[in-house]
């Protein structure tokens, strides 16, 4: 199997629609994926993703811009010559064939010789896990198993890339968590080139090596998790993944190429565009501590608290704020309750400015 | 349930009338055919009709008719559905495919056979002012299934287009993305999803061929008899009503057959696709860029074939004398709310009266069967659906032979001719009325009677107004039926009253074709009127499941 990365170069996606007109679902979208990286797609929905997994597969054709796979432009190239394993959200399983005819379809197209077929597809059923399913039909299968046998059918042509386009959303979540899981060892193994449609950011976080961000047909930001956690490029990226706060600051200086801001008497190196006076800056909720109140005057109020295990997030009422607060490993280390009068901790670093107020 | 008295009552009322329309009839026919001399059961009847070598033929054409049917219905409604489906049609077209389908469907069954000897009869537009030809016939096999094929494909249509639509167009993407060609992609994927939807259309068009009485009438001709023309001339023409009753019984073995074939082996082979997001609708399709214009070509042809005719029925009613005399006039129209008055009038009242009961008919037996447990359920099901599976023409024979003599001599009346659309064009409505039930939650009607209510304030409180749309797909069907139906009723009409159908039979037996052509241009406006207002009322109910389409298609 040699597998290939893939290029796209400006690719644009504009189409007709009765009720809005001519509208642009993707816009000169660039971006590379190395062979053998697992790349997610990842925005909400209508932000062009699926749009853009669809051209790389040939579903769709677009407007402008080229598409390669490995050295070869398959910019007009139908879907079947690409050489791409596809999984379908819907799964797409042929009705009316068998698992092992579903599984084996791809090969029947290349011609393989019959006793290669067989043996290709008792391999591949054995790494998703489902042995001995041969002469099931879909109808009889649970949703889990027939992804597993959309993944089989994609991964059994030894595809050159394989494409998911939202493959675990019909399933409830305990599954959804450990398929994710099996995906990511499979990729790893085949070390396929993947690209991974998603609109869950804790997903696209679990499985990807690079997350490429998606808002109304533009690409907004690629790169790790880390990347867009600690680093968002836009205040879209930054609300998107993760969760934060919007703290209001004023620019009081720099130091050591960061930005120094006051929050209400508490200084902050913060980093992000550099500008100057009133500015907005993003806080990620688990950055913030809360200490027993040292004094009455500029304390904040616990205003709600859940419960959650590993976990405690608080609603504080700080200065006309309200701050989402999560405070890790409750039991240890104690609760507020609501009502409790408290001191809002900002982080010293790690702040980003999200631009003006 | 046996607790409560109004559905005792409602069940009592049901079985009576039932046995009474349904089963007395069928009886009586059944008897007619197997009694022999004194009394005994025998097939002397059978082998006589059938010694007669123009009868046995006439088995054989009906067979071969609806075959060939069947195939080129089926056929042309594929390319119509794919066209439709597959095709990127811009709405325009789609909605003239639509258009054209629904003429016929909404028509009295023979208005293309009379179009046909309008185009291509002796004094014909194409035949003989157009090509010059003097010695044509446009009667036989050829003309008649031309002609059903053109009545029935929207069937065929309608059935195949949701059964395309409904394949996930993910599943045709997935095998692409596999490496398979197009043609590769509709062999092993389109068509075998198809097939069910196939089979389907086929054995509705070979039974409404089977049935058709009106079309081979006008085009079958001398050469090519069928069995349900032959039933009709055996008693109108020779008063012989063992024989007719035998020609019609022959019909309800095929009939049957394909009423048996189509509960036990297609209904349980529909595929459903679509599971979780259903993929969007792709640019780069099944349907190569060189195959869609003659694709659409093809389709453009038939829809204008179809218009064609109406456009020339429309024609022959506004000039003088058809083929001969080209002065515009009125006087067809005038000579039909004249002359034909009474026809009018009786259709207008018969349509009225057993609308209403028909519909209601429809949604207390629908909901009977889909919601209250009571024994014999599977009886009145299979029983309430007979005179819809049967001929036309067997029901006509059957209802003759039951209400001709006291103590049941109905014959000739109205009650008779209601009582024969409510019992045939009801199960639609009964359907209708059971899918729509399994699609809303029994508990809602359980919190009703909760409330203390009894079955009869839930049925007509929370029930009813549930179901309005399968209320208002029965009166639609029973009307347009009650306005277009002739292969049953031809045999219970009398002086006192008839029906505009049977005027028009008339009217081309009498060669009066301008009078034929403004009865059929009344009839297709009529329907056409009641047609909008019901969509006028679907509207405003907001029932978008119960789309005009699929309440046709049954």
């Amino acid at each position: 199997m040699a597998t290939a990365g893939i290029r796209l170069e400006g690719v644009t996606k504009r189409f007709r629609d009765a009720a809005r007109g001519e509208v642009t679902a993707v816009r000169e979208v660039t971006l590379t994926v190395e062979p053998g990286q697992f790349l997610t797609l990842l925005g909400p929905s209508g932000c062009g993703k699926s749009t853009t997994l669809r051209m790389i597969a040939g579903f769709e054709a677009p407007s402008a811009g080229r598409i390669w796979i490995g050295d070869t432009d398959v910019t007009d190239r139908l879907a079947s010559q690409r050489d791409i394993g596809f999984v379908f959200q819907s799964y797409a399983l042929f009705p009316h064939l068998s698992v092992f005819e579903n599984v084996v379809y791809g090969l029947r197209v290349r011609r393989w010789p019959e006793a290669e077929i067989a043996r290709a597809a008792g391999e591949v059923l054995a790494l998703v896990g489902l042995a001995g399913y041969e002469r099931r039909v879909p109808s009889q299968l649970s949703g889990g198993e027939q992804q597993r046998v959309a993944l089989a059918r994609a991964i059994v042509i030894r595809p050159k890339v394989l494409l998911f386009d939202e493959p675990l959303s019909n399933l409830d979540a305990t599954l959804r968590v450990r398929m994710r899981g099996e995906i990511r060892e499979l990729q790893q193994r085949l070390a396929i080139t993947t690209v991974y449609v998603t609109h869950d950011q804790e997903e696209a976080m679990a499985i990807a090596d690079r997350i490429a961000v998606m808002e109304r047909g533009d690409l907004v930001q690629l790169g790790t998790a880390e990347d867009l956690y600690g680093r968002p490029a836009t205040p879209f990226v930054a609300e998107f993944v993760g969760r934060l706060n919007r703290v209001p600051a004023r620019v009081c200086g720099r130091e050591a190429g960061a930005l120094v801001v006051d929050v209400h008497g508490q200084r902050l190196r913060a980093e992000g565009a550099v500008l100057e006076g009133a500015v907005m800056l993003a806080v990620r909720p688990e950055t913030i501590d809360l200490l027993p109140a040292a004094s009455q005057h500029d304390s904040a109020v616990v205003a709600s608290r859940v419960f959650l295990g590993e976990k405690v997030e608080y609603v504080v009422r700080w200065h006309e704020l309200s701050l989402l607060v999560i405070a890790w490993d409750p039991i240890r280390r104690g609760t507020h309750v609501p009502g409790d009068r408290v001191d809002v901790r900002l982080p010293e670093r790690g702040a980003r400015i999200l631009g003006p107020a | 349930m046996g607790r409560d008295p109004a559905l005792a009552a409602t069940l009592l009322v049901l079985w009576a009338l039932l046995a009474l329309f349904v089963v007395y009839p069928l009886g009586a026919l059944l008897v007619k055919v197997f009694a022999g001399a004194g009394g005994r059961p025998s097939l002397e009847h059978v082998t006589a009709i059938f010694g007669e070598a123009p009868q046995r033929r006439a088995f054989y054409n009906s067979l071969l008719l609806a075959g060939l049917v069947g195939v080129a219905g089926t056929g042309l409604g594929f390319v119509f559905a794919f066209a439709a489906v597959r095709a990127n049609l811009p709405r325009a077209w789609s909605r003239l495919l639509d258009a054209a389908t629904i003429l016929p469907l909404i028509s009295p069954p023979f208005t293309t056979a009379i179009a046909m000897i309008f185009s291509f009869g002796p004094r014909g537009l194409i035949t003989y002012h157009l090509l010059g030809l003097r010695d044509v016939s446009a009667y036989g096999l050829g003309p008649t299934l031309l002609a059903e094929t053109l009545t029935y494909f929207p069937i065929a249509y309608l059935t195949l287009k949701g059964i395309l639509a409904g394949i996930d167009p993910n599943v045709e993407d997935m095998a692409f993305s596999l490496g398979a060609t197009r043609r590769r992609v509709f062999r092993t994927v389109t068509l075998p999803l198809t097939i069910p939807g196939l089979a389907n259309a086929f054995l509705l068009l070979f039974a409404a061929s089977l049935a058709d009485f009106a079309t081979p009438l006008i085009l079958a001709g001398n050469g090519f008899p069928v069995l349900p023309t032959q039933a009709y001339l055996q008693i109108t023409g020779l008063f012989d009503f063992t024989g007719g009753a035998v020609l019609s019984f022959a019909l309800l073995l095929p009939a049957f057959a394909v009423y048996l074939l189509q509960r036990a082996w297609v209904a349980r082979r529909v595929y459903v696709t679509v599971t979780g997001k259903a993929g969007p609708a792709t640019t780069i399709k099944s349907l190569a860029p060189w195959a869609r214009w003659p694709l659409l070509a093809a389709c453009l042809g038939v829809s204008a074939l179809i218009l064609y005719f109406y456009a020339l029925l429309v024609y022959a009613s506004l000039v003088r004398a058809f083929g001969a005399d080209a002065t515009p006039t009125l006087a067809h129209y005038a000579n039909v709310f004249t002359s034909g008055r009474q026809a009018i009038a009786d259709t207008l009242i018969i349509a009225a009266v057993g609308t209403p009961l028909g519909a209601l008919y429809g949604v207390v037996v629908g909901w009977l069967l889909a919601r209250v447990p009571f024994t014999g359920r599977w009886l009145l099901e299979t029983v309430s659906m007979i005179n819809y599976a049967l001929p036309g023409t067997i029901v006509g024979i059957a209802y003759l032979l039951a209400f001709n003599d006291p103590p049941l001599a109905l014959a000739g009346g109205a009650t008779l001719i209601v009582a024969a659309y409510v019992f045939r064009y009801s199960p639609t409505g009964i359907r209708a009325t059971v899918a729509l039930l399994h699609q809303i939650d029994p508990s809602i009607e359980e919190a009703s009677r909760g409330l203390g209510a009894g079955s009869v304030t839930t049925f007509r409180r929370v029930t009813l107004p549930l179901v309005l749309p399968a209320f208002v797909a029965g009166l639609t069907v029973v009307f347009i039926r009650s306005m277009t139906a002739i292969s049953a009723t031809i045999f219970l009409i009398s002086v006192s009253w008839t029906l505009i159908t049977v005027r028009i039979l008339e009217n081309m037996t009498e060669l009066s074709l301008g009078a034929a052509a403004a009865f059929s241009v009344l009839v297709v406006a009529i329907v056409f009127a009641a047609l909008g207002m019901v969509a006028l009322v679907l509207r405003r109910v907001r029932a978008p499941g119960t789309a005009l389409a699929s309440v046709l298609g049954g």
